[in-house]
């Protein structure tokens, strides 16, 4: 059942992955765009339990740091999303109104994503790489929030549809 | 139902986060494997990304008008009229037009120099949750391209190559915020260093403080040893704005870069470089200075004045 399960889930990953790297990283939009890879992986850590988010997080950024586009070193996505997903499933399963209401999950999700790239950034700055002005930097964080705002009513449902058909569990929208 | 967290669970986080801190420094200390397994997901994705990019230009292209809205309103506005599959067919058309003229003016530049160079169509735009600005090329090891070697457009320098996968290139942009490159200004010859600030303007830092520079000047690629990571001479931008500051020792001016990085269709990577440097040639046509004519007016006093 484990078996099923994780591999399902990661061929489900995999697919947004490919899908991310072959068809959204050619589209520029303003304000930096968003990541339909990182609203998937931080929506699906949403709906799972802690240790599931923290090790949800390990597989994502695992794959998005295979990915010839990321810029830090291996390992460093991989950090984020560990911290980011254990953080997001944590609070998604402690707070009793946040569960079962989609758009306080939408916010959480956005809020999860500004998080998330700060902490990239952060990371990328103790790791000594080169970043760039701070107004451009924080143009593409809020961006990338905005613009997940807008894009994960659409994304949520069909992420939490085929978790209850992977996990079969009890948690929905 | 609140959550608890027991030993277990702290334990998996635990590991889990030094897993990925063995691997972050792994990958800084520069053991091979870790640029293996990117090398190898790069390779496997190529394919997909060429694909999805032959098919997905056009509407890339439509997204970064909508970017530009203003200028591209008249335009939407006059292709309502028509239906949808002549609407396809003529962005497709123009996809394939804008091209074919930016690959003409690239080897117009290149034959200009005398670069030898290998044209690559650009098949992504680099990721849009990383900071730094880069391309990705459908031309890499399997056409003899090597790390460092310089890419240019028709209008100008684009950038570096970073990584070399076996089909592909990652290029890094003039504009990312680790880019830098000697230059020079056309015509007076004094050298400074640009550095890319990730948006469509660097700025130019003046090795000497004795001299100057003005709005307008061209700045080109001043060349490194054995060519790599730049070729001289290609240019790379105008002087904008120079930025007064009494307390910089040397001086700080704003420049405007030649190649619009928003849209690459298609680009040059120079393999080798004339025996001799360019100089000056390669100056953009309209940016030649202009000799400015001396008008000499001779008055002769009449001997007799009029009365």
């Amino acid at each position: 059942m484990l078996t099923r399960r994780i591999s399902l889930s990661s061929l489900v990953f995999l697919a947004v992955f490919v899908l991310q790297e072959s068809l959204f990283n050619q589209v520029r939009l303003p304000l930096g765009g968003f990541s339909l890879y990182l609203i998937f992986t931080l929506s699906w850590a949403a709906l799972s339990t802690p240790e599931l988010g923290a090790a949800i997080g390990f597989g994502a950024g695992a794959l998005l740091d295979l990915s010839p586009t990321s810029d830090g070193p291996i390992g460093q996505w991989m950090l984020v999303l560990i911290i980011v997903g254990f953080a997001i499933a944590f609070l998604r399963y402690g707070d009793d109104s946040l569960r079962g209401n989609p758009l306080s999950l939408v916010f959480l999700v956005a809020a999860a994503m500004v998080v998330t790239l700060t902490i990239y950034l952060c990371v990328g700055a103790i790791l000594g790489l080169e970043l760039g002005t701070s107004f451009e930097l924080a143009k593409t964080v809020l961006g990338n929030g905005l613009w997940t705002l807008a894009v994960a009513p659409f994304v949520l449902p069909i992420v939490s549809r085929l978790h209850r058909m992977i996990f079969d569990s009890k948690e929905n929208l | 139902m609140r959550y608890g967290g027991d030993n277990r669970s702290r334990l998996l986080l635990v590991t889990l986060i030094v897993t990925s801190l063995f691997l972050i420094t792994l990958d800084l200390r520069g053991v091979s494997v870790m640029s293996g397994a990117r090398n190898a997901a790069q390779t496997v994705l190529a394919p997909i990304e060429r694909v999805a990019s032959s098919a997905f230009s056009p509407v890339g292209n439509f997204f970064s008008d909508i970017s530009h809205l203003g200028r591209t309103r008249s335009k939407i506005k006059s292709l309502e009229d028509e239906n949808a599959l002549l609407r396809n067919q003529i962005i497709a058309n123009q996809n394939l037009a804008s091209q074919v003229e930016q690959l003409k003016s690239v080897l117009d530049l290149a034959g200009t120099a005398g670069f030898k160079v290998i044209n690559a169509k650009v098949i992504s735009q680099g990721s849009s949750a990383s900071f730094t600005q880069t391309i990705l090329i459908d031309a890499g090891s399997n056409m003899n391209l090597k790390r460092d070697m310089t890419v240019i457009c028709g209008q100008g320098l684009v950038g570096v190559v970073k990584a070399v996968y076996p089909d592909s290139s990652l290029v890094m942009l003039v504009s990312d915020p680790a880019f830098k490159v000697g230059v020079r200004i056309a015509g007076t010859q004094q050298i400074g260093i640009l550095s890319g600030q990730g948006t469509n303007t660097a700025v130019l830092q003046l090795l000497d403080s004795q001299s100057s520079v003005k709005s307008g000047d061209v700045l080109l690629a001043r060349g490194s040893q054995g060519d790599r990571p730049f070729v001289p001479g290609v240019p790379v931008g105008e002087v904008s704005i120079l930025l007064e500051s009494s307390s910089a020792v040397s001086q700080i001016a704003e420049v405007k870069l030649f190649a619009d990085l928003n849209s690459l269709g298609v680009v040059a990577v120079v393999t080798k470089a004339p025996a001799a440097d360019p100089r000056d040639a390669l100056v953009p046509a309209r940016h030649m200075p202009i000799p400015v004519p001396t008008v000499t007016v001779f008055v002769t006093p009449s001997p007799s004045p009029s009365k």
